[in-house]
């Protein structure tokens, strides 16, 4: 018995998608904005000593199957990678002392996504990571494929 | 064009051991793992296509719940994948594996084309998705 598969065959393409979790804490809101006009663009989102979420993360990544774990190849390094960049810099923080102008306006989840998929796709192997859905409760969530990043 | 999905569960026991390696680089690479264990299994299949005129269905799901049931279950439900199912005597009976393997007995039995996903969840949290080789970039 080996654990290669057939010469004859082709490697598999597969993705997985793996599940994580952070708590945070953040304020939405616009410095050039008023505080009417932040009021009236963000709502509660914008009360003034902030709220918090446990945001749900789903990373999936695509690639081939390696022949002698039977693993898409280099999955058993994405719980460390989105561990070291995603979780110990998120969990437990407030958002709004990270996430920089340069990264967007306020911590809206549209802005907090893009910023996750920098920190993740810069660590993984190139074109490995695909898709990243990152929800703020159960009942806002947000997507991104590889193919969106403009 | 329609997607239409069947969602079923199984439950099987494996076990993670390549054979190339000992007992000690096994254990090393695959932890707990080399141990027998087990999964309850939940399978996603897509199949897609465009209703029929006359039905209003792209598939009966009835039939697919039954082709997945021949296929699929029989083969796999309270089984031991690696003793067991034949297409584990080669290759590691993972996620991803199994993914690839119900691809291929899901496949033959739908018009070309017609399958377009086959989504295995292992754990909760976790799953895999396989659209077949060169169906999709």
């Amino acid at each position: 018995m080996s654990a290669r598969l057939a010469s004859t065959e082709k490697t598999p393409i597969v993705e997985v998608t793996q599940s994580f979790r952070f708590s945070a804490a953040h304020r939405m809101h616009n410095p050039r904005l008023s505080a009417e006009e932040n009021r009236r663009l963000y709502g509660r989102c914008n009360h003034v000593n902030g709220h918090g979420h446990t945001y749900r993360l789903a990373v999936t990544i695509r690639g081939p199957i390696a022949d002698e774990t039977g693993s898409l190849e280099g999955r058993e390094l994405l719980a460390d990678v989105v561990r070291q960049r995603v979780l110990e810099r998120f969990d437990q923080a407030n958002l709004d002392d990270l996430i920089t102008p340069a990264d967007g306006v306020t911590s809206t989840t549209e802005v907090l996504t893009l910023v996750v998929w920098r920190l993740l796709d810069e660590a993984l192997p190139p074109g490995r990571l695909v898709r990243l859905r990152v929800e703020e409760t159960p009942n806002n969530f947000f997507e991104m494929d590889r193919g969106d990043r403009g | 064009m329609i997607r239409v999905t069947k969602r079923v569960e199984f439950c099987a026991a494996h076990r993670y051991v390549n054979p190339r390696w000992d007992e000690e680089e096994n254990r090393r690479r695959f932890g707990k793992a080399v141990n027998l264990h087990g999964h309850n299994y939940v399978l996603e299949v897509t199949i897609q296509g465009t209703p029929a005129p006359d039905t209003g269905m792209v598939m009966d799901l009835k039939a697919l719940k039954d082709l997945i049931g021949d296929t699929v279950l029989d083969r796999l439900d309270h089984k031991n994948l690696n003793v067991d199912v034949p297409a584990f005597a080669d290759r590691l009976p993972t996620p991803e594996n199994l993914a690839v393997v119900i691809w291929g007995l899901i496949a033959p039995r739908l018009t070309d084309g017609g399958l377009h996903r086959v989504r295995l969840h292992e754990d909760d949290g976790t799953y895999v998705d396989y659209y077949g080789e060169g169906c999709r970039s």
